[in-house]
C-alpha cells in the first residue's frame, strides 16, 4: 500500500512537471487568438505594429528571435493545474500591475511588446 | 461716474475710502461689490475704453530663461483687462491644490478649498456660468453618451469645465460701474508708484502719470492693487522711493514665484473601440459651449507618485497630424487677424475657429485623440519678475520675465501619461502615445515650450512674511492697506485655468475689506 502510493506521488509529480515544460514550450496558438497577432494590431495597424516590435527587439537583445519570445511570453501563460492563461488576460493584467515598457512613446504591455515584436519577426521581409 | 483722467488738471488730488488700481476681472469685481454703498471708490484704469497701441505697449518687457510670448500681447492694458480676450475657461480648485505637499517646494495656502467654496458659488453668475456643479455625473444633461471615459480609477477621474460666453467685463459691467454715484472710474489713469508713510506701515496714495507728463495723486484708506501679475510686482518693485527694494519687498519675495500653466501637446490616445466608445463629455463644442470634461490626475495618484496636479485635454484629431501648443496656435499673427474680425464686424468664421477647423478628424468615428496638458508649474522662487534697464514712456522700469522651471514639472507631465497609458491599457479604452519631446531627461524643453497665459505667483499668500508677500486676506504684510488682487496671489497654481478663482478671491477681498469698515 506504502510502495504504491509512494509510486503514485512520483508518477503524478512527472506528469506535473511534463505538463509545466508542455505548456511552456508548446507552440503558442492560443484559444484566444495567436500570440503574434496582437490587439494592438486593431488599433494601430499592421505598419505600425511591426515598427513597435522592431523597435522592441532592438531595445531588448534579449528577445530578438522568435524563440526567445515565444519563451517568454510562454512564461506569462504557464499556469500549473489551470491551463494557459489567456493573452488577453495577462495584458489587462500588465496592466494593472505596472508591467508596462515604452516603446517608441507607446505605453504597452510587456506582453503585447513581445507579441508586436513577435509580430515583427513573422511579418518583416528578409 | 467715470472721467477721462487726461481732462484733470496737473496735481489733482482725488480722495476716497477705497481706490483700487486696475479694472480687469479682480478690480472690477470688487469695485462692484461696492455699488450703491456709502462707500467712496476711486477706480483707476491705465487705459481707456478700447484697445490702444501706446497704452498696451507700457506691458512690453524683457524675457529671460524660458521663452515666453511677448508680454505687451499676454496681457491687456484696458477697462476690461485680459477679459477682452481670455477664452472662457473656468474650473475650480481641488482640495489638494490648497494643500501643503511634502514633494512640492513652497506648496501650501493658508486657505482651504472650503474657505473659497461660497465665493466660487458667487462667481459662478459673474462670469456667466451655469449652476455651481462640477462633477461629472451634473453635466449628463440627459445624453447617455456624456459619461467618463475611465470609471472607478484610482489615478484618474474627470475634471469639468464650465464655460463663460466669455464675459467680456469691459461691455458687460461698464454700466454698473459708471452708473454707481460712489464708484468714481478714471480711465487713462496709470499708476506709477505706490506711495507709503515714513515708516513704510502704510500707503498713502498713488501717483498717477500720463502720457504729456501730467500727475494726479490718488489717496484712500485702502488700496487694492489689482493691475496683473507681473504688473503688480512691477509697480511695488518700482515704488522704491522710500523702501530701496520696493514696496512690500522686505523678504525679497516680491516678483517671486512667477508661475504659469503648462499647455502642451503631450500625447495620442489610440481607442481600442472606437465606435463603442463614448467621448462625447470630452468635446469641446466652441467657446461658451455646454461643459465638457478633461482626465485629472486623483489626489491619490499625485500623493503616490509625488507628482503635480495636471488635466489632459481629449481631442479627436488625425494620427501624425501636427499639433500646436497654445503659444504656437494663438501667436501675434492670430491675435491680430481674430482682432481685426472683431473689429471688422466679425463676418465669416472667427480666424481660430477656421485653423481649428482645418485640423478637424478626418473618420466620422475618429480612433485618434490628441491629448494636451494642462499642469501647474512647481512653485519656484528664481522664476521670477524684477526690473529691467530700459523705462518705458511714462518713465516706469519695464519688467524682465524669467521664467524658469523645475524637473519635478517635466518628471509629473511624464507620469502622468505613463500612468494614463496604464489606465486606458487596463480598461481596454485603448493605448496613449507620449509624444518624442516628453521622452528626453527632466531638464530639456522643447522649442514649443508653451503656458496659457495665466500669469500667477509674485505676490503670494502666506501666513508667514519670510514665505509670503500677502496673508490671507491678501494684505501685503507690514502694510496695513495695501492688497493684491487677483492671480498674483496664489502659491500654487493648481491645474485649471485661474479666472474663476481671481473672481472668487476678489469676492471674499472684498468681503474683508466690508468686514474691515469699509
Amino acid at each position: 500500500m506504502d510502495l504504491n502510493r509512494r509510486r503514485f506521488l512520483q508518477v503524478a509529480a512527472v506528469g506535473v512537471i511534463a505538463g509545466i515544460a508542455s505548456a511552456r514550450y508548446r507552440r503558442l496558438t492560443s484559444h484566444d487568438g495567436p500570440v503574434d497577432r496582437p490587439e494592438l494590431l486593431l488599433m494601430l495597424g499592421p505598419d505600425r505594429v511591426r515598427e513597435l516590435g522592431t523597435h522592441y527587439r532592438s531595445v531588448t537583445p534579449a528577445e530578438n528571435n522568435a524563440d526567445a519570445l515565444r519563451e517568454a511570453l510562454a512564461d506569462g501563460q504557464a499556469r500549473p493545474f489551470f491551463g494557459r492563461k489567456p493573452i488577453a488576460d495577462m495584458v489587462r493584467d500588465d496592466f494593472a500591475d505596472g508591467r508596462t515598457v515604452v516603446v517608441d512613446g507607446w505605453v504597452l504591455s510587456v506582453t503585447e511588446a513581445r507579441q508586436a515584436a513577435l509580430f515583427s519577426v513573422r511579418t518583416s521581409p528578409l | 461716474m467715470h472721467t477721462d483722467a487726461r481732462t484733470l488738471e496737473n496735481d489733482t488730488v482725488l480722495d476716497g475710502d477705497l481706490c483700487i488700481v486696475g479694472a480687469g476681472a479682480a478690480g472690477i469685481t470688487i469695485a462692484r461689490e461696492f455699488a450703491n454703498t456709502p462707500v467712496k471708490v476711486i477706480l483707476l484704469e491705465g487705459g481707456g475704453f478700447e484697445f490702444e497701441q501706446q497704452m498696451q505697449d507700457l506691458y512690453r518687457g524683457e524675457i529671460v530663461g524660458q521663452p515666453y510670448f511677448p508680454l505687451q500681447a499676454a496681457a491687456l492694458h484696458y477697462f476690461g483687462g485680459t477679459t477682452n480676450h481670455w477664452a472662457g475657461f473656468c474650473s475650480t480648485y481641488d482640495d489638494i491644490d490648497f494643500e501643503k505637499r511634502d514633494w512640492v517646494p513652497h506648496s501650501g495656502w493658508p486657505i482651504r478649498r472650503a474657505d473659497l467654496d461660497p465665493f466660487y458659488a458667487r462667481a459662478q453668475p459673474i462670469l456667466d456660468l451655469g449652476p455651481y456643479k462640477y462633477d461629472a455625473a451634473d453635466w449628463k444633461m440627459g445624453d447617455a453618451a456624456r459619461v467618463p471615459l475611465i470609471a472607478d480609477s484610482r489615478s484618474f477621474s474627470t475634471k469639468m469645465w464650465q464655460f463663460s460666453p466669455p464675459t467680456r467685463f469691459g461691455t458687460k459691467y461698464r454700466n454698473d460701474i459708471v452708473n454707481s454715484p460712489n464708484i468714481h472710474l478714471y480711465t487713462h489713469a496709470t499708476v506709477v508708484e505706490v506711495e507709503a508713510n515714513d515708516g513704510l506701515s502704510a500707503v498713502q496714495s498713488v501717483r498717477v502719470r500720463g502720457f504729456d507728463r501730467k500727475e494726479l495723486r490718488a489717496r484712500a484708506k485702502r488700496f487694492v492693487l489689482a493691475c496683473h501679475t507681473i504688473q503688480n510686482a512691477r509697480l511695488l518693485l518700482a515704488s522704491n522711493a522710500r523702501a530701496r527694494t520696493g514696496l512690500g519687498n522686505g523678504n525679497d519675495l516680491v516678483g517671486r514665484y512667477f508661475m504659469e500653466h503648462f499647455e502642451m501637446p503631450s500625447g495620442e490616445l489610440a481607442l481600442a473601440n472606437p465606435e463603442t466608445t463614448k467621448t462625447k463629455l470630452y468635446a469641446l463644442e466652441g467657446l461658451g459651449g455646454p461643459p465638457r470634461g478633461e482626465l485629472a490626475i486623483t489626489a491619490a495618484a499625485q500623493r503616490e507618485h509625488r507628482v503635480l496636479h495636471g488635466t489632459a485635454s481629449v481631442e479627436a484629431g488625425n494620427y501624425g497630424d501636427p499639433v500646436k501648443s497654445t503659444f504656437q496656435f494663438i501667436d501675434t499673427v492670430m491675435m491680430n487677424a481674430q482682432r481685426a474680425w472683431r473689429n471688422g464686424g466679425m463676418k465669416g468664421p472667427p480666424p481660430m475657429a477656421a485653423a481649428s477647423a482645418a485640423t478637424a478628424p478626418r473618420d466620422a468615428t475618429p480612433r485618434f485623440y490628441h491629448l494636451t496638458t494642462r499642469q501647474e508649474q512647481a512653485p519656484n522662487p528664481d522664476s521670477r519678475v524684477t526690473l529691467g534697464d530700459e523705462k518705458d514712456a511714462l518713465g516706469v522700469p519695464r519688467a524682465k520675465l524669467d521664467w524658469r522651471l523645475t524637473d519635478l514639472d517635466k518628471r509629473s507631465m511624464r507620469t502622468f501619461y505613463e500612468l494614463l497609458g496604464r489606465e486606458m491599457g487596463r480598461t481596454g479604452t485603448g493605448r496613449v502615445q507620449l509624444r518624442e519631446w516628453l521622452l528626453s531627461d527632466d531638464k530639456t524643453w522643447p522649442s514649443f515650450i508653451s503656458g496659457g497665459w495665466h500669469h500667477m505667483g509674485t505676490t503670494r499668500m502666506s501666513d508667514d512674511p519670510k514665505q509670503g508677500v500677502v496673508d490671507a486676506n491678501c494684505r501685503v504684510h507690514g502694510l496695513s492697506n495695501l492688497y493684491i488682487g487677483g492671480a498674483a496671489v496664489y502659491p500654487t497654481a493648481g491645474a485649471v485655468n485661474p479666472t474663476l478663482t481671481l473672481v472668487a478671491i476678489s469676492l471674499r477681498l472684498a468681503d474683508h475689506l466690508k468686514d474691515r469698515g469699509l
